[in-house]
């Protein structure tokens, strides 16, 4: 049968054109294009675990975020708790510290003006003395002289002394 | 959904009048042949005519018209002669620097071309012509080398970019092959035998897929011509047993057996011995058979109409139509086994070279357990 023997001019251009293909095709074609879809597949993988890190992070992130943000509120009504704290204690302290000036300052002002009213008492008093003493002295002197003239100086004396009161 | 029915209508219609117009002529030709006292049709002929090689390729629509292609042969007295295949039509002679050749009609060497002797004896030439399959074989090279490349070029134009559309469907395929098959199978070795595997993959299938066109750069029945097969087949086996390992060849010569059953006499040693070259003759045949019978029973389909065309216009109609959508169907079908052929192909050749230069771990395994 023709069609189950092999021609041998067909087998040999076969192998011919077969070999070739192969040396061309395995030469130039193949390590290239697989290398391609290797490092193609490679750099998808890495891609993918890059997109799930990305992501891991940024999830991370928020998280953190969040802590920061309750961490932050919290120390802010700490903060102002203790700001509230020192404000009354503040206010308390310059009242109390006011009150004990006042104090010292009133206690101060009295003493001084009882000082001066004692001071002013003896000098009123002392001039008083002095007064009734000159006035006595005079009276004296008038007395040696004349009795008109005595009483007459004595009402002038007390003249004197009433106008300078 | 009403252009697919308007389409549907158009394709039936189609038929129908190819259906009416085919016997017709059919009949009128093989009358006019009747009247010239010649035999009708040779159906075995003509159908072994299509599955086997020519020295021109039928120009389509036509049936005298060929494609000339050059005629290489080397002579009894071991001269090298060239000339066209157009000189030996319709059974002419051609003398060609003193050796007269024409095509042989019978005997032997029916359909090749023959150096005829003084006395009228027929010697045939060592034969290197470009005949039909051999162009069939540069055209289905050059489609496989233009595939590959333009991937190729694609990558060196657009980098990471994955291809799309056809490039895309090549680079799926190769793929699928290489991830599925070879590198399923051989692991580690798998680059250093996908360059044969991938071509011989491509090759195959491309191969095939040019045999079911009908018209020039098809046409031809190169994987269902048994010279092609063998010569896939040989590579395989040569790369087998060039690259097999000494776990191979220990397999076949001294095999995991009863002690018996190699010593004294031999018995799954030869067995061994003749599975070497059994596996890569089943894989020569296995293509081989499969799209021969594939071309075969579309031709007979079509066959079938002209077969019947002598019992008149109404079994002639139906024949044609129930023909037509068989050979459609065959066809179809054939565009599948196309591929299940190469794949399967590819696979058991990846198989075979697998076994031969695996390192074997299983025995220590076994005696471990």
């Amino acid at each position: 049968m023709e069609l189950f023997t092999p021609e041998i001019g067909l087998v040999i251009w076969m192998f011919v054109a077969f070999v070739l293909l192969c040396l061309v095709l395995g030469k130039f074609a193949w390590p290239a294009i697989l290398s391609m879809i290797n490092s193609r597949g490679e750099l998808i993988d890495k891609g993918v675990v890059y997109a799930q890190e990305a992501k891991q992070h940024l999830d991370n992130a928020k998280a953190e975020a969040d802590k920061f943000i309750l961490d932050a509120q919290r120390r802010q009504a700490e903060i102002l708790r203790e700001a509230a704290r020192l404000k009354a204690q503040i206010i308390e302290e310059a009242k109390e510290a006011a009150s004990v000036e006042a104090q010292k300052v009133m206690d101060a002002a009295k003493l001084s003006i009882e000082q001066q009213r004692k001071e002013a008492e003896l000098q009123f008093r002392n001039e008083v003395s002095s007064f009734a003493i000159s006035i006595a002295e005079k009276l004296l002197r008038q007395k040696m002289n004349d009795d008109k003239s005595q009483s007459k100086l004595v009402e002038q004396l007390l003249n004197e002394m009433e106008t300078k009161n | 959904m009403c252009i697919l029915t308007m389409k549907k209508v158009l394709a039936i219609l189609l038929m129908v009048v190819a259906a009416v117009v085919a016997p017709v002529q059919a009949t009128a030709s093989a009358s006019s042949e009747g009247e010239g006292g010649t035999p009708g049709f040779d159906i075995k002929e003509i159908i072994f005519h299509h599955l086997g090689d020519a020295y021109g390729w039928e120009v389509p629509f036509s049936h005298d018209l060929r494609i000339p292609l050059p005629i290489i042969v080397n002579d009894s007295q071991g001269g090298w002669h060239l000339f066209s295949s157009a000189r030996l039509e319709h059974g002419q002679t051609y003398v060609d620097n003193g050796v007269t050749y024409r095509i042989a009609e019978e005997g032997d060497y029916s359909g090749k071309v023959v150096e005829v002797a003084a006395d009228g004896g027929e010697f045939r030439p060592f034969d290197l012509s470009i005949t039909k399959n051999v162009l069939a074989l540069f055209i289905s090279a050059i489609v496989v080398m233009a595939l590959v490349f333009s991937l190729l070029r694609y990558y060196k134009r657009n980098g990471m970019r994955a291809p799309r559309k056809g490039v895309g469907a090549l680079e799926a395929l190769i793929c699928f092959i290489y991830d599925g098959v070879i590198k399923d199978t051989l692991g580690a070795k798998a680059p250093k035998f996908a360059g044969y595997l991938l071509t011989v993959f491509l090759f195959i299938f491309v191969m095939n897929l040019l045999g079911l066109i009908v018209i020039f750069p098809g046409g031809a029945n190169l994987t269902g011509n048994i010279a092609v097969t063998l010569v896939l087949a040989l590579m395989t086996f040569i790369i087998t047993n060039v690259k097999g390992n000494k776990h191979y060849w220990k397999d076949i010569f001294w095999p995991d057996v009863p002690l018996p059953l190699k010593f004294p006499f031999p018995l799954m040693p030869i067995i061994e011995l003749f599975g070497i070259f059994t596996k890569p003759a089943a894989l020569c045949v296995r293509l081989f058979a499969n799209m021969l019978s594939g071309h075969m029973i579309v031709i007979v389909f079509t066959m079938l109409i002209f077969i019947f065309a002598p019992f008149g216009v109404a079994v002639t109609t139906g024949t044609t139509v129930i023909s037509v959508m068989f050979s459609l169907f065959m066809l179809m079908l054939d565009v599948l086994v196309s591929f299940i052929q190469a794949y399967v192909f590819t696979m058991l050749s990846t198989l075979f070279i697998s076994f031969a230069v695996e390192e074997h771990h299983e025995p220590e395994v076994k005696t471990e357990q």
